[in-house]
């Protein structure tokens, strides 16, 4: 029989995985919606970093301010009309270190959007299918789990009419040329470049 | 912690557990067409239930209106039995993906609220000729604990679009209304897009623990 103490540890574990889980869900939600400040305050003070497609690699405080609400949110000026992008967090793998203080997590990030693509019909919106994987790391500060690394790996973003064979990608543009990235992307290789994305946990069985 | 601190803890995880069961288990219910067996996810003091454009239903009278009578439900009566006047339509169906529950406990783990996405794969006849569609909306429910078992207290699915498989939500993002015949209400919010409409978050934020007050205001397709 467990004591008091392991029990503790194995219910504190189980309740850090639930709430890294609903954080992810809520940044999604956050997302969904446009809503960039809300999501700013989800990431760790300490040394946090986004990267989404090939946008490159955005670090720190400042880094997370100004990729979501200069560059995502356009120093948040009302969305343009008709702008919709619902992205699913998908069957999250939420892996928690033995200190408890720091997780990582893959999902699926499985979409529907609608915005002006500039590779194709400039200005127009489209209607596109996006799919790709995050692996993010999580920390615990101050007793609240919050996104310390948000990496978002596309996979594709396909117009509706054509699919992700014929089309993969629309609407990525590589870095941005006035809010800059920190760094270059890490990596980059959307369907049809065969590669995979690296998984961060071991195998539940063997262990490798 | 001590014993009775660790015992509220398990019973927090198992609610949420719970709740996150009962929500999918509610779509696997639709999906094949158990409205009997939904109507019994309901407690029996229900609030209310409103789906897409058909209009608010009030109490578990307005449950058993809605699922056994109305959406879903023909082809099927309260005793389960084919209703001979509604048969079913062939090749009908859905497919409803409940996706992406977040779940906030009250304080006193006898009532919760759930945000979820559902993502639907439909084939249904509207204007007498079957078709297949794309849906996607929000849900924005309310639960209630009784004699240790979650019911569902209230249920609120707004709807982002409803578009034709061969168009997509921009062409086309509502196909066209499903008003019930015998709602309490009329739909409270349905606001689909592009009306850029927000429908309210259920949890605070996680770190900031500000609570959701969103100002929206409507504005007509055909205002200028």
């Amino acid at each position: 029989m467990a004591t008091l103490e392991e029990l503790e540890a194995r219910i504190q574990r189980l309740d850090d995985i639930k709430q890294i889980e609903q954080l992810q869900k809520i940044f999604g939600y956050y997302q969904d919606y446009g809503e960039w400040q809300k999501i700013v305050d989800l990431f760790a003070d300490n040394e946090p970093s986004a990267e989404e497609a090939d946008r490159g690699v955005y670090k720190g405080r400042e880094g997370i301010r100004r990729y979501f609400i200069d560059l995502l949110g356009d120093g948040l000026k009302p969305a343009r009309p008709g702008i919709l992008s619902i992205i699913f967090q998908l069957q999250g793998v939420v892996t928690v270190n033995p200190d408890g203080t720091t997780a990582m997590g893959r999902w699926y990030g499985m979409g529907m959007e609608a915005k002006p693509t500039a590779s194709l019909h400039e200005g127009e919106l489209r209607q596109t299918w996006i799919n790709g994987v995050y692996e993010n790391e999580y920390v615990k500060e101050d007793g609240k789990w919050k996104i310390k690394k948000l990496h978002f790996n596309l996979t594709f973003r396909t117009p509706y009419e054509d699919g992700w064979l014929k089309v993969p990608v629309v609407g990525q543009n590589g870095p941005d040329r006035v809010v800059r990235p920190d760094a270059p992307s890490t990596s980059y290789a959307p369907y049809p470049s065969g590669e995979r994305v690296p998984v961060h946990f071991t195998h539940p069985v063997t262990g490798k | 912690m001590n014993l009775e601190e660790l015992e509220a803890e398990v019973t927090r995880l198992e609610d949420i557990q719970e709740i996150e069961n009962l929500e999918r288990i509610y779509g696997y219910y639709f999906d094949t067409r158990k409205m009997k067996e939904i109507v019994d996810l309901f407690s029996e003091d229900t609030e209310s239930v409103e789906i897409e454009s058909h209009g608010q239903f009030l109490g578990k009278e307005g449950v058993r209106k809605m699922y056994v009578q109305g959406a879903g439900g023909e082809g099927q009566t309260e005793s389960g039995q084919p209703a001979a006047t509604r048969p079913r339509p062939v090749g009908g169906g859905t497919v409803i993906i409940q996706i992406g529950g977040v779940i906030t406990l009250a304080a006193d783990g006898k009532t919760a609220k759930g945000r979820w996405h559902t993502w639907l794969a439909e084939t249904f006849p509207f204007g007498g000729v079957m078709g297949q569609y794309w849906l996607h909306g929000y849900y924005e429910n309310e639960f209630v604990k009784e004699h240790g078992k979650w019911l569902f207290k209230k249920l609120f699915w707004n709807t982002s679009f409803y578009t034709r498989f061969e168009t997509g939500w921009l062409v086309q993002p509502i196909v066209g209304f499903l008003p019930m015949p015998n709602p309490d209400n009329p739909p409270t919010a349905f606001y689909p897009y592009p009306s850029g409409y927000h429908f309210p978050y259920s949890f605070p934020h996680p770190i900031t623990g500000e609570v959701d007050k969103p100002e929206f205001k409507y504005r007509h397709p055909m205002a200028v």
